[in-house]
């Protein structure tokens, strides 16, 4: 019995060791140029773009996102399809190994659904995304209003080629 | 003489008409039959819609260039990058230009979408842009004529149903004829060159 336990103590610690080093999914991806689309007084829904960088040697995944500013946050994408712009839920954004995820307009995003009041340009709100792993990362995210000035050639994020034909 | 020079005259006509009927029966082939079909080349035409002020015909628009998009307010991403590009085309005319110009948002979600919110979502990007709808009984044959596409898809976002939609901005000239149709995505700038070729031509 007692070298029974000891095993499962030695097991434990591989496990819990190997962990350790692997660092949680919140840890080993980093999110940069994050910001939310300002909407029209009254808008029930807008969305939140971003880079997401894994430095990890295995991929990890964001499945779920909560926001303070809406009642719901989901990951969603658009694709092209007969002629027509879908949007869609997905179940998860992976983000690969020493690769990254683009969050951007046209292509995948986080929909804030059901916000509690108007997104100003210059305000801020939080937005909390959970990893496959259970661990979660809070980012600030700035209000921006998209499109601000003129672009000599289509926006990044606007190629066609993002929007999986 | 004179007889000759007619027979001369009647041999030249008939010549010349057997040459074109030849030319026409061997290298005239209407391209419009064999590579456009009519959902390719939409024909426009006019319609009557509602606004929050009242009905709205693009005929009251006459003398005016027409941008027209038809999306849904709760569309949290390509509608707002459309109309946010249209915005920033319109920016660019000068005040005479702008007293040319009009925009069109047609909301395809009469459900959700009040004329009130139609009316501050349109403003929201240019206060030349006035949000209009009607019916799905009015609505489907204005999209069909434009060669736009919508549909309602049900699904288990928090958003409750969805809508797949074509995403094209069309422009119509001074006389009320459709004359470009741009692609989603379309930049500004060729945006606002397309709006100046439009607003250059006479009525």
């Amino acid at each position: 019995m007692g070298r029974v336990n000891a095993l499962l103590a030695m097991c434990a610690g591989i496990l819990l060791h190997g962990a350790v080093l692997a660092g949680s999914a919140a840890d080993e991806v980093a999110v940069a140029d994050a910001y939310a689309r300002a909407v029209p007084p009254g808008q029930a829904n807008s969305a939140a773009f971003m880079l997401m960088q894994n430095s990890a040697a295995v991929a990890h995944a964001v499945v779920t996102a909560a926001s303070s500013v809406s009642a719901v946050a989901e990951l969603h994408t658009h694709t092209m399809s007969d002629g027509m712009m879908q949007m869609r839920q997905v179940a998860r954004i992976e983000i690969p190994a020493g690769g990254e995820a683009r969050l951007q307009p046209g292509g995948l995003h986080v929909m804030l659904i059901g916000l509690h009041s108007d997104l100003a340009p210059g305000s801020e709100l939080s937005l909390t995304l959970t990893f496959e792993d259970g661990s979660s990362k809070q980012i600030r995210v700035p209000v921006r209003r998209i499109a601000m000035k003129m672009m000599p050639h289509k926006m990044e994020g606007m190629q066609h080629g993002k929007m999986q034909h | 003489m004179s007889v000759t020079g007619h027979n001369r005259l009647a041999l030249l006509a008939i010549f010349l008409l057997i040459a074109t009927l030849g030319w026409v029966l061997l290298y005239w082939s209407p391209a419009v039959q064999t590579t456009l079909n009519l959902r390719e080349r939409p024909r426009g035409g006019d319609f009557v819609l509602d606004s929050h002020a009242g009905p709205v015909s693009l005929q009251q628009f006459r003398g005016k260039v027409v941008a027209l998009y038809f999306g849904y307010t709760q569309c949290p991403d390509v509608c707002p990058t459309s109309l946010g590009f249209l915005s920033l085309a319109v920016n660019e005319l000068s005040a005479e230009e702008l007293a040319g110009f009009q925009g069109l948002f047609v909301s395809v979600d009469p459900e959700r979408d009040s004329l009130a919110h139609l009316q501050s979502y349109g403003a929201y990007f240019h206060p030349s842009i006035l949000g209009i709808t009607g019916d799905k009984a009015r609505l489907d044959p204005i999209v069909e004529s434009y060669g736009a596409a919508y549909r309602k898809v049900e699904s288990a976002s928090a958003m409750g149903y969805l809508i797949d939609h074509s995403s094209e901005t069309y422009l119509i000239d001074r006389n009320g004829v459709l004359a470009e149709v741009l692609a989603h995505g379309t930049p500004p700038v060729d945006l606002l060159a397309a709006l100046r070729r439009l607003l250059a031509q006479p009525q």
